[in-house]
């Protein structure tokens, strides 16, 4: 479904990521992982608009989407989230769900964002501002409720566990395991902590310094040496 | 249930009280006449910075070119007016698609283009002599029509005109903005690149709101060549008619649809009976005195405040 | 008409230089603070009529009002800087309509002090025509050319060599990594706003030295060094002067082969030109569109 193919992306001298290829079918669920700063976010960025590469292909469902702007990709089914939440400022819970379903699939349905609402915990506070009156699981809830209202094929989620406290994490980890299936949607995830990627994901991809190391089952990957080297010496920050 | 209240009555007084009390007098009328034109125009300006998230110092563009297309159609033409004011309306916001490429640009810039694009109107009107008769300017614009047996041409005519106008604008901005597109804009204002990759597409929506603030202001700017029946290009793209509606908006708050309007009929009145009386030449200088006070001081403008302050009272009584 | 149209370019050259001091001060300040001044050509015209003042009331040449437009348009600056500074939110929005308050306030006050009339300087020592082989200009002209190519060189001496130039340097590009490295950003803040007022001191007086004044052409200015800055892509100091020039050239060039009554709309329209055709800027610089 999502096909990257020599994608580059450069800020300035830096280049954040650097020829990475890999794919992500209708009905699997791929691991990202690499130390802070091996570019995963940028790679995100690209793939959802908000950045531009400098050089490779992003082809969606056959179709090449690297000049395609932002909200057109979206439409197409490339949902995302961001690593620090970005909720609609202003609006409501609700109202935030409203607007990705209204302007991401097209049409309103209310009944999806109960459902939405409902398995993302949120029910209870639908009406509450989503910028003011939420706390981080929430936040990172709402991330993932809106990107599926937007009823996307591809669901990019950015370090959605991070952060959390044990309960909480272990909500978002049951709920994370059905979405899947549930709302029929190919995932590539970024999660540093090695047991949930190995939990979730039928693959996994390694970034480092911006390139591609690694891409494979996560029992094989994670015994590679050069992977063991890049996690142990230049990761301090990923939960473990 | 009181705001319900609470706006009767204004439309009670504004439609049936002031022109029944004060209809004879010509003075006030056509003060009221002159602070609901600039309140239009502040409306149709907050529109565009409240949704569209957009300072313009352009509006004066639009409204010379409503007022020039309504003027021209009327007089050589013979265009009903209703129609020629609408089309007013129709040819500013064609002025304004020539806006597009700037939308692109961030805050700053787009301030600056537009302001910038404000002259060339002036500039063309002013030398385009075959048609808009230059700096001579036109005379004898149409008046407005008497119908359903009321002559609209007089004072109170015009004043009930320019009122519904602007109420019609005002209900029309109420929609919007509690359409899915208003709740999007919203959105957009603080968290623009989060709005867009849920599938909004900020540029066209902002160009809506462009097109939508252009119309209005367009409309406006044709009412007024009709109600005072005379134009030149300097009076037509005076860069007052983008500066008190700033002044107006910001001073009622153009977070709010009727703090503009508000804010029009406070500051055109005290600056009519006040400042003008303090400096006759150069009374302006207090209005952008009181503009950098509400910047430095209340941003958002009184009618939040004074909102605030009646919530306060109610929770205390 | 060959003669005509190289007077036009050289005239135009001449005017380029008072232009790209005007629109280096507006850049400047633009580019540690991320506000623009609306106010800024309203400064120059301060400085034009200071030096009108001091040649008609003390009879001298309108050089020698340099020191005073200096110290009063710098006053004048750092009191807008305090006014912006205290700005508490969106301030990106709310500078625009502070400036664009202070802009109103400086025009109304220069009418009311020294009314509507259009302004020209009477010294005769500036109004001596200089010709050099085809071309001709005023002597003002050309002195005012040389003095804004020299404060060109010196701001860039300046901007590259001093430490003060290079902290507003560094907090153009990078504020917080400026932060980390000990520039204290508002510091930096307040001196490119009064270097930028000492740009404008220099081009305000130039401008009333071969040109005609009034109150109603600040406004004028400003979108003039807008303009420039839109050309240039809000980029370096050549860049700067190329947009200049570039407008300086346009101008003189319509009112040549038109009519002076066109002379602004040619520079608008470059300008449209420039952001369908090029929407960063003759000379790149990315990051202005949304
Ligand atoms: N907008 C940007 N401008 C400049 N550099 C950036 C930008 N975004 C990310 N980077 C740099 O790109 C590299 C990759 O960052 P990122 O993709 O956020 O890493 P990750 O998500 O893997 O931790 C980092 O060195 C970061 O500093
Ligand atoms: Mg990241």
């Amino acid at each position: 479904m999502l096909r990257v193919e020599e994608l580059s992306v450069c800020f300035g001298g830096l280049t954040a990521v650097n020829k990475v290829s890999l794919s992500v079918g209708t009905d699997e669920v791929v691991g990202l992982v690499g130390p802070n700063g091996a570019g995963k976010t940028t790679l995100f960025n690209a793939v959802s608009g908000l950045a531009r590469p400098s050089s490779g292909r992003i082809i969606f469902d056959s179709v090449d989407v690297l000049r395609a702007p932002l909200h057109r990709r979206a439409k197409m089914g490339i949902g995302r989230t961001f690593q620090i939440p970005q909720p609609l400022h202003e609006l409501t819970v609700r109202e935030n769900l409203l607007v990705a379903q209204r302007f991401g699939a097209g049409q309103v349905d209310q009944q999806k964002i109960d459902e939405i609402l409902e398995f993302t915990n949120l029910a209870p506070k639908g009406d509450r501002e989503a910028a003011k009156e939420l706390a981080l699981t929430e936040l990172k809830a709402l991330e993932v409720a809106k990107a599926l209202a937007t009823n996307p094929k591809l669901l990019m989620l950015d370090e959605v566990l991070a952060g959390l406290e044990t309960s909480g994490k272990r909500r978002f980890m049951a709920m994370l395991k059905e979405l899947h299936q549930k709302f029929a949607v190919g995932i590539l995830i970024i999660e540093h902590d090695i047991e949930t990627i190995s939990n979730l994901c039928q693959r996994v991809v390694v970034l480092n310094f911006g390139k591609l190391i690694a891409d494979g089952a996560p029992d094989q990957v994670f015994r590679d040496p050069e992977v063991i080297k890049s996690y142990t010496g230049a990761d301090h920050a990923g939960s473990r | 249930m009181k705001t319900n209240a609470s706006i009767w009555v204004l439309l009670l007084v504004a439609y049936g009280a002031i022109p029944l009390t004060l209809g004879s007098n010509h003075y006030v009328m056509s003060l009221l006449v002159a602070a609901l034109v600039i309140g239009g125009i502040a409306l149709a300006w907050a529109l565009l910075g409240n949704l569209g998230g957009m300072v313009s110092f352009g509006h004066s563009a639009f409204f010379g070119v409503g007022a020039y297309v309504s003027a021209l159609l009327t007089l050589k033409a013979g265009t009903p007016i209703v129609i020629a004011m609408l089309l007013g309306g129709v040819g500013a916001l064609l002025a304004s698609l020539v806006m597009l490429p700037v939308l692109r640009l961030r805050g700053p810039y787009f301030a600056l283009a537009i302001l910038a694009y404000a002259h060339i109107f002036k500039i063309i009107a002013t030398e385009w002599t075959a048609v808009t008769g230059g700096s001579a300017g036109l005379s004898s614009i149409p008046r407005f029509p008497t119908a359903f047996g009321f002559d609209f041409s007089g004072k109170v005519g015009s004043y009930l005109i320019i009122l519904s106008v602007v109420l019609i604008f005002a209900l029309c901005y109420r929609l919007i903005r509690a359409s899915d597109y208003g709740i999007a804009l919203r959105a957009m204002h603080d968290s623009e690149d989060a709005t867009r990759v849920i599938g909004v597409n900020s540029v066209l929506l902002k160009a809506l709101m462009l097109f939508v603030s252009a119309f209005m202001t367009g409309v406006i700017g044709a009412f007024n060549a009709h109600y005072i029946n005379f134009l030149e290009p300097d009076y037509a793209f005076n860069g007052l008619w983008v500066t008190l509606p700033i002044v107006a908006a910001i001073f009622g708050g153009y977070r709010t649809i009727l703090g503009p309007l508000i804010g029009a009929v406070t500051v055109y009145l005290i600056d009519q009976l006040v400042f003008k009386s303090l400096i006759p030449y150069g009374h302006q200088l207090i209005l952008g005195a009181l503009l950098v006070a509400m910047i430095l001081f209340s941003p958002s403008g009184l009618v939040p405040l004074l909102r605030a302050s009646v919530r306060r009272n109610h929770a205390a009584g | 008409m060959l003669e005509l149209i190289l007077q036009a370019l050289f005239s135009g050259v001449l005017q380029g230089g008072s232009y790209a001091l005007i629109a280096l001060g507006l850049a400047l300040v633009f580019g540690t603070m991320k506000v623009i001044n609306l106010a800024h050509g309203e400064l120059v015209l301060l400085a034009a009529y200071i030096a009108y003042t001091v040649e008609s009331s003390l009879g001298v040449n309108p050089v020698f009002a340099i020191p005073l437009a200096l110290l009063i348009v710098c006053a004048a600056a750092v009191l807008v800087y305090f006014l912006v500074d205290l700005i508490r939110q969106d301030r990106e929005l709310n500078s625009l309509l502070l400036t664009y308050g202070i802009a109103i306030i400086l025009t109304n006050a220069i009418q009311l002090i020294w009314s509507a009339d259009i302004r020209s300087t009477g010294s005769a020592w500036f109004q001596e025509p200089v010709v050099i082989g085809p071309l001709y200009s005023m002597r003002s002209e050309l002195v005012f050319f040389v003095v804004s190519l020299a404060l060109m060189t010196g701001l860039w001496w300046w901007l590259s060599r001093s430490w003060y130039g290079r902290a507003v340097r560094a907090v153009s590009s990078q504020r917080d990594a400026a932060k980390l490295m000990g520039v204290n950003p508002r510091k930096t803040e307040l001196v490119s706003f009064i270097v930028a007022s000492i740009l404008a001191s220099f081009a305000g007086v130039a401008l009333f030295s071969y040109g005609v004044i009034q109150p109603s052409y600040g406004h004028v200015l400003t979108v003039k060094a807008f303009i420039i800055t839109v050309l240039a892509g809000m980029g370096s100091i050549p860049g700067v002067l190329v947009g200049a020039l570039l407008l300086g050239v346009t101008e003189a060039l319509t009112v040549t082969l038109a009519s002076s009554a066109l002379q602004e709309l040619a520079g608008m329209c470059l300008f449209l030109l420039v952001l369908f055709v090029m929407p960063n800027g003759l000379f790149g610089a990315a990051g202005r569109r949304g």
